[in-house]
Formats: C-alpha cells, sequence, structure tokens
C-alpha cells in the first residue's frame, strides 16, 4: 500500500475576510492513519471540511490521483472519501438505523441495496453494543452511542479514507478508548484514516504520521 | 343513519384538509418552511382546466394535461428563481423566514393573475366521474365525493411508503432534520426542496381538479385551502405527515358532527373552540411544542 490516497496542495480557507486555513500541502499515503493536530481554532477541521467540499477553497485536492471537485461532497462521498464531523450531525428524530443508512446513500438509492451490502453490516457489526437502540431516535442517545452511529453512518457509506473530525470530543475516558478502539480495527482492515484532536497524545496512539496546524499553517510534525 | 352519513361527508371533507396539511407537512418536513402558496395550486388546476375545457374548447385530457405541465414547470421555475436565491443565497441564515414570506407574496400574485384570467366568479372543472350518488344500505356517496377520498387514499399512501420504506424518502427526511449532516453523506438538500416544492403543486393541482365540482372555486380559493392544510398540518405538529393526515381527516369528521347535532350555523365556531381547547390542555402530545421550538 504505498500510493498517494489523498493530496492537498496550497490549500486555503476562509470564511469571509477571516483565512482559518492558509496554503496547507500535505500527503497521506493509502494505509496511512494521519494524525491532524493543533490547539482550538486553528484551522484543524476547516482543513478538513475544505478537503471534503462541505466549504468553498481555493487550492487542489486530489483523491486516489483524482482532482476533486470544489464545493462537491458527493463527489468525495462517491470518491471514497467520507467525513464523520465534529458534534456527529447526526438525524435527531430518525432512527439510529436510518442515521446509519443514510450513509449509503454516498453509492445507492436503494433501500434493497443499502441494507443487503456489505458496508451497511459492517457497520452494524461493529458496533454490538448499538444493537438493543437501533430503532431508538438518534437524538435520545448517550453522546458516545451518538458517535458510534456517526462513525457507523462514515462506514456505511464504504470510504476508502475516513476523515473524523474530533472523535473524543465531549466522551468519558472509557468511550474515548472504545471509539479509538474502533477506529483502530477500522483502520488495521485497510482503511485510510485522518483524524482531527486537539490532543496530539492521544492521537499517536493510533496514527503514523501527525500534520501540526498553528494559525491555519499546516506543515509536517 | 344520520350519523353514518354525516361521518362518510366529514370524511370526504376531511381529506381535503388531509391532502393539503400532508403537502404542507411533507415540505416542512424538507426545508422547515411552511408553504402558504399550496393552496393556489388547487385553484389554478381547477379553474385552469374550466378555463381550456369550457371557454378554450379544448378535449378534456389535453386541457388537464396542459394545466398541469403550466403548474409543474412554473412551480419549477420558481425554486429555480426565488426559492433558490432566498434559500441558497449568501445570507441563507435569514432564508427560512424570507422563503416564508416568499411563499406568502406567491399565493398573492397566483391569486392576482387568476382573478385576471379567470375573473370572480364560482368555477368548477368538469366532473371526471358523472352519475347519481352511491348508495350503500342508506349511507349516500356523491361519486367526486368517492373520487376525492380515493385520491386522498393514494397521495397519502404514496408519501407514507416513500417516507417510510425508500432511501429518497429517508433522504428527504435528513434534509430537514440537518442540511449538514445530510451533505456529508452526499444528499443534494436543493434537490430534494425543489423535488417537493413541484410534486405538492401538482397533487394541489390534481386535488383541485377533482374536488372542485363539489365546492366550486373561485381566484380566492387558494388561501382558505391553504389555512385548512395548515390548521390540520399543525394538529400534526408540523413536521408528521402521517399525523397531520390523520388530523385533517378528524377535524372534517368533527366538523360534519358539529354541523349536524349541534348547530349548522355555530358548528365552525364550537370546532375551532374545541380545537383551541386541546391545543391548550395537550401542546405536548399535538406537537406543537416541538414545532414551535424546532
Amino acid at each position: 500500500m504505498s500510493g498517494v490516497a489523498l493530496k492537498v496542495s496550497n490549500l486555503s480557507v476562509a470564511y469571509g475576510n477571516v483565512v482559518a486555513v492558509h496554503d496547507a500541502t500535505f500527503t497521506v499515503a493509502e494505509g496511512d492513519a494521519c494524525a491532524i493536530t493543533g490547539p482550538n481554532g486553528n484551522g484543524k477541521s476547516s482543513i478538513l471540511m475544505g478537503v471534503t467540499g462541505m466549504v468553498r477553497r481555493h487550492g487542489r485536492v486530489e483523491i486516489f490521483g483524482a482532482p476533486a471537485k470544489n464545493g462537491d461532497v458527493r463527489w468525495a462521498a462517491r470518491h471514497g472519501l467520507t467525513l464523520v464531523p465534529e458534534r456527529r450531525q447526526l438525524y435527531p428524530d430518525l432512527s439510529a438505523a436510518d442515521n446509519i443508512i443514510l450513509g449509503c446513500y454516498a453509492w445507492t438509492r436503494s433501500m434493497g441495496k443499502a441494507r443487503k451490502s456489505a458496508s451497511f453490516g459492517k457497520a452494524i457489526d461493529l458496533f454490538p453494543e448499538l444493537k438493543p437502540h437501533l430503532k431508538q431516535a438518534a437524538g435520545t442517545l448517550s453522546g458516545g452511542q451518538q458517535q458510534m452511529v456517526a462513525i457507523a453512518r462514515g462506514l456505511a457509506s464504504d470510504p476508502k479514507i475516513l476523515a473524523v473530525d474530533e472523535p473524543c470530543l465531549g466522551l468519558a475516558e472509557a468511550l474515548a478508548k472504545r471509539v479509538y478502539d474502533v477506529l483502530a480495527s477500522i483502520h488495521e482492515q485497510g482503511t485510510t484514516l485522518i483524524v482531527v484532536e486537539e490532543a496530539p497524545k492521544r492521537a499517536l496512539t493510533l496514527c503514523n504520521r501527525r500534520v501540526e496546524v498553528r494559525n491555519g499553517v499546516a506543515g509536517a510534525a | 343513519m344520520k350519523f353514518g352519513n354525516l361521518v362518510l361527508a366529514g370524511l370526504v371533507t376531511g381529506s381535503i384538509y388531509a391532502v393539503f396539511a400532508v403537502c404542507v407537512a411533507v415540505w416542512y418536513r424538507v426545508c422547515n418552511i411552511l408553504n402558504l402558496a399550496v393552496g393556489d395550486f388547487a385553484m389554478v388546476g381547477a379553474l385552469g382546466v374550466d378555463n381550456l375545457y369550457r371557454v378554450k374548447g379544448l378535449p378534456l385530457p389535453v386541457a388537464i394535461a396542459t394545466t398541469l405541465i403550466v403548474v409543474g414547470a412554473f412551480a419549477y421555475a420558481y425554486d429555480q428563481v426565488v426559492l433558490r436565491i432566498a434559500q441558497d443565497g449568501p445570507r441563507r441564515s435569514e432564508g427560512i423566514v424570507v422563503t416564508f414570506f416568499f411563499t406568502f407574496a406567491l399565493s398573492f400574485f397566483i391569486d392576482g393573475v387568476a382573478k385576471m384570467l379567470f375573473g370572480t366568479d364560482v368555477h368548477a372543472a368538469p366532473a371526471l366521474w358523472n352519475g347519481q350518488s352511491l348508495t350503500f344500505a342508506s349511507l349516500h356517496l356523491e361519486r367526486a365525493g368517492l373520487l376525492v377520498l380515493l385520491c386522498a387514499i393514494v397521495i397519502g399512501g404514496a408519501f407514507w411508503v416513500y417516507i417510510r420504506y425508500t432511501l429518497g424518502g429517508k433522504a428527504l427526511e435528513a434534509s430537514g432534520e440537518n442540511s449538514i449532516g445530510a451533505r456529508i453523506v452526499g444528499i443534494d438538500t436543493r434537490r430534494y426542496r425543489r423535488l417537493i416544492f413541484v410534486a405538492t403543486a401538482l397533487i394541489a393541482a390534481v386535488f383541485g381538479i377533482v374536488e372542485s365540482p363539489i365546492t366550486g372555486y373561485t381566484y380566492l380559493s387558494g388561501a382558505t385551502i391553504s389555512l385548512t392544510g395548515f390548521l390540520a398540518a399543525a394538529y400534526g405538529g408540523f413536521r408528521k405527515p402521517g399525523r397531520a393526515l390523520l388530523a385533517g381527516l378528524f377535524i372534517g369528521v368533527l366538523e360534519a358532527l358539529l354541523g349536524g347535532y349541534v348547530s349548522a350555523e355555530y358548528g365552525d365556531t364550537v370546532l375551532y373552540a374545541i380545537l383551541a381547547a386541546m391545543v391548550l390542555a395537550w401542546p405536548r402530545g399535538l406537537g406543537f411544542e416541538s414545532a414551535v421550538s424546532g
């Protein structure tokens, strides 16, 4: 596994007049687990938002060699890059199962195909503790369970690169460890991981390389 | 058998409320905006077909097809030009309130154009199913009334199946629940907003064509229809099309029973007093709190 999964060149992201990311350049190899670390408010999440197309960007992003369309999340998801966002962004009135199966929307419009798919089955199997709660509205789940649903939704989209933003935000230490164990398992199965974390110590228990972001400027650490 | 006939009549009226409530609730489910113009598309359907068939002399199927094409094309264009600017422009955070008023303005606009084109008299599309009223035991039902009921069942059932059993239906719900979360999995929220806006406009037009032989329409009928739909949707908590449908049927039957047993003159007053009392006594159960708090 030596190909380049993600190549980011001169990426800049701005919100109005505020520049959140300035000229970020880095690559993530296929099979890597890459941490993007740095203090809060320094542009870590904005890098992921720009790379996945959630916000408009300047600069070039390539996913497995193909130039990514600016601002097109669907394109990124269909080409293998899926975001598990900060604060989960679930659909609170929909059941946990519906939240997870909607991850399949990246590659199919058929409920039958989605239900029978390997990616949906894998996403459900990875979190046995969610099984009793699959029919429960996602908004009524605990923070840890919601984080698991968000990761499971990401996996249902059958990603080659899973970008996870602050996976342990607001979680107790035991739950944070469980989330990291699951991410390690996903990585072992061949998925390239990008993890945004404030704390480099925790991130480096999982990741083999790190991009440090300071004041919107990214560099290898 | 007075009771049975009142219930039947109430179900016909209620199914009108129910369908428009479902139209209001489904679009609200997608984009959290109330469409106050949905009833005006029903009026355009009824008066448009009447005008093309009776005045212009076109064959009925051609008149119906032409009216539906015009309604669909207008709804599509309105989404592309006005709703797109209001919802997808750079000041999107203000878009929901702005769009609410845009649908209000659309209602006035359609009413004004209809007044110029169709005049102010009461008209109706020709009945699609002619003949004497149907009789079962001592129950009587107009054929147009049965058609209205069947339309409501088909439309309500189709929405129910779409939302409950298809991935597209789940994507539609996700669009309204969390538009950022929806975009993350590749859902085009604008596409669903447009799809449902055009679909509900067409459904309203079809319903106007089917229902107008019973009540007759003027250019102002659309606002009344939207209001009844809005009311029933409110009792379904706005976000739940299934409950909106049941609420519409309930209001229709209650209205008919009050008119038959209490007072034909003051039936509506008693009806709205009962509905208001229900809101005060049971706001959470009726979904009013969630509708207000989002």
